[in-house]
């Protein structure tokens, strides 16, 4: 009785933690870059060299276009701005637009999905209809469109690209939902008198968490990816706001050959921040996903194919003989 | 068959009508219309025209409602009206400027093609192999690279390096086919960096999940070469999955061909909605994203027609 107790419970998440770091090293260390990546963003002001002056970093146009030095680490802008300072606000940009975009757009596919399976009927095929037609608009020409009426800005863009977003995501969570709800505890639960909401709430949502946290993990990548593409087509943050796209637009391009520092370092910055996000999501899916489920199985293929492939050298070795 | 193809074709109407719902009413929603972008050009070229006039002289002056069914009438006539600001129908443009920007979604879709599914195969034929694991690598940063970082390098070093640099002048294929290539194959291939890499992780994905099957395994078991276990038990198997994505890819990459065009100075029908966009061109917009949609809900009924050709067990319904 005594053992039993002593023994330490540990909650879900941990559990997760140390499945990814034993089976996905590769998730477990890109979990770490975007951590390190959050808190870059998080202490900017203490880490930049050159600080941010009432939230701009100022411009010294001596300075400008200057090569990596033990001054400047990555070099100057063509604004003489410190190149390390710009990324590193600029991670901060990301970041925010990263969380804050993936978290809306997953409430807006919980929202959307989980309605439409639990209310069913007309409203449900009203809604699909209209995911439908949204969804044969290219995401891209959307984005432009919407960028057009919220116009510039960071608000402006965690709005633009979380609802494309949470639209094509509903899709997932609405299949996910009507699985569960046609559960035997949700009919009963129904029998007993309990509404719509209650269903949503206490019976759906919980069961399809982990489909809601793999969403929310693997839509991490592209919302970085469509940031820095949205501010490259100069549809994105103000010219105040240190943004990674941003710069590789209106610097990088110029100056690739006659600075090429203000080009590589965004470039390089968005693809690693990209890639760990991406394998984090991988490696999320991998755990959480139930239809991958004992998807050790393709270990067997390549044995038997070993296998098969060493009879057959043997009855060869014995038709020669 | 055909009934099914009537009946899919006969749904897109309903769906035509939402998206020109959805098109139409978020084009109003932007901030300062075209009638204010006239009177302005007007006023700087000394001429004074009270906003009512220029209201009437783009036909916006009718209610909004009014206007909707007009353009949906027009659209359903194959008529989709006149430019704001060009002497010019929609029509025209479009038809001058989707085959441009299909060709440079097709070329991309292509090539990513030829590179993904070898490589796709290969890794699920080895799986957990030290190659396997170096292409999955490859393929996710592959993914993660901006295009239009790798976009601006290509426009830049070579033409330091080699003299060489992409012709930005573009030139129709029936007119020229060499020198179109030339422009196009450069563009296309840095498309399709990323689009290589979804499809290498797709194909391998979907490969595996078909190599776990029984009649895999008797496959091999009963001794069949290599390549016919691969391409002619699992990779027909697992094309289903394979043509769905693709099928989304292309409407991806129509859409996402902006950037490309925007960079390689092709004058693609993204170009032209960016244009019409920041103009307030109205007719201009919407028909370029309609006739977008419409072509995407075109080639996912081909997509569903494929998966019968592919696998004789799915029934249409």
């Amino acid at each position: 009785m005594d053992k039993t107790r002593k023994k330490k419970k540990h909650s879900a998440a941990y559990d997760f933690f140390v499945l990814l770091f034993k089976t996905k090293k590769v998730s477990f260390i890109s979990m770490l870059i975007l951590i390190m990546f959050i808190l870059v963003a998080i202490f900017a002001n203490v880490i930049a060299p050159q600080k941010m002056v009432n939230g701009t970093l100022v411009s010294n146009l001596i300075e400008g276009v200057k090569a990596p030095s033990l001054q400047h680490l990555m070099g100057t802008d063509a604004m003489g701005r410190d190149l390390l300072s710009y990324m590193i606000y600029g991670a901060r940009t990301s970041v925010i637009l990263g969380i804050s975009c993936t978290i809306i757009s997953t409430i807006m596919s919980v929202i959307i999905g989980v309605a439409s399976a639990v209310i069913g009927g007309k409203f449900d095929l009203f809604v699909q209809r209209f995911v439908d037609a949204w969804q044969c608009i290219p995401g891209m020409l959307i984005m432009l469109i919407l960028m057009a009426i919220f116009g510039s800005g960071i608000l402006q863009m965690i709005l633009v690209i979380s609802i494309p977003g949470g639209i094509a995501g509903s899709r997932m969570i609405r299949s996910a939902a009507f699985a569960v709800k046609d559960g035997n505890y949700c009919k009963m639960s129904k029998m007993l008198g309990g509404g719509n909401g209650w269903l949503m709430v206490v019976h759906v949502i919980p069961n399809i968490m982990p489909m809601i946290l793999m969403n929310l993990a693997n839509s991490l990548g592209g919302v970085i990816m469509m940031e820095a593409t949205l501010n490259f087509l100069g549809f994105g943050v103000d010219a105040n706001t240190p943004s990674w796209g941003y710069i590789l637009t209106s610097q990088g391009r110029t100056k690739m050959y006659t600075a090429p520092w203000i080009g590589l370092a965004p470039g390089i910055a968005i693809t690693l921040m990209v890639f760990a996000a991406a394998m984090f999501g991988d490696g999320v899916r991998d755990i959480l996903d139930p239809r991958l489920k004992g998807g050790m199985g393709t270990f067997d293929t390549y044995k038997i194919r070993k296998i098969a492939a060493k009879y057959a050298a043997e009855a060869k070795k014995k038709a020669n003989a | 068959m055909s009934k099914y193809v009537i009946k899919r074709l006969l749904l897109l109407i309903p769906t035509i009508l939402l998206v020109g719902v959805i098109v139409f009413s978020l084009m109003r929603l932007i901030p300062g219309s075209a009638v204010d972008m006239v009177v302005y050009n007007y006023s700087k070229s000394g001429i004074t025209i009270t906003y009512e006039e220029a209201e009437a002289k783009l036909g916006l002056d009718k209610p909004a409602p009014v206007q909707f069914v007009e353009w949906m009438a027009g659209l359903f006539h194959g008529d989709l009206g006149n430019c704001l600001f060009k002497s010019e129908s929609v029509w025209s443009v479009i038809s001058r400027q989707v085959p441009i920007s299909l060709e440079l979604g097709v070329l991309t879709l292509l090539l990513a093609t030829v590179i993904s599914i070898p490589l796709g195969l290969f890794c699920a034929s080895h799986p957990d192999t030290l190659a396997d694991n170096i292409i999955r690598i490859i393929s996710v940063v592959l993914m993660s690279i901006p295009i239009f970082w790798v976009g601006t390098l290509v426009l830049v070093y070579p033409a330091i390096w080699w003299g060489y640099s992409v012709p930005l002048k573009y030139v129709s294929f029936f007119q020229d086919p060499l020198e179109n290539m030339k422009m196009f194959f450069i563009p296309a291939l840095v498309g399709a960096i990323t689009q290589v890499g979804v499809q290498i992780r797709a194909v391998r994905t979907m490969t595996l999940e078909v190599m776990r099957q029984d009649y895999v395994r008797t496959a091999w078991a009963k001794g069949a070469k290599e390549i016919r276990v691969m391409y002619g038990h699992a990779f027909r198997n697992a094309l289903i999955p394979i043509i769905t994505l693709f099928g989304g890819a292309i409407a991806g990459l129509m859409g996402g061909s902006v950037v490309m065009e925007n960079m390689f100075n092709i004058p693609g029908v993204g170009q032209q909605l960016v244009t019409a966009l920041t103009n307030r061109d109205y007719p201009l917009a919407q028909g370029c994203t309609v006739i977008f949609a419409i072509f995407v809900m075109l080639v996912n009924l081909i997509v569903d027609l494929a998966y019968k050709w592919c696998d004789p067990r799915v029934t249409l319904e």
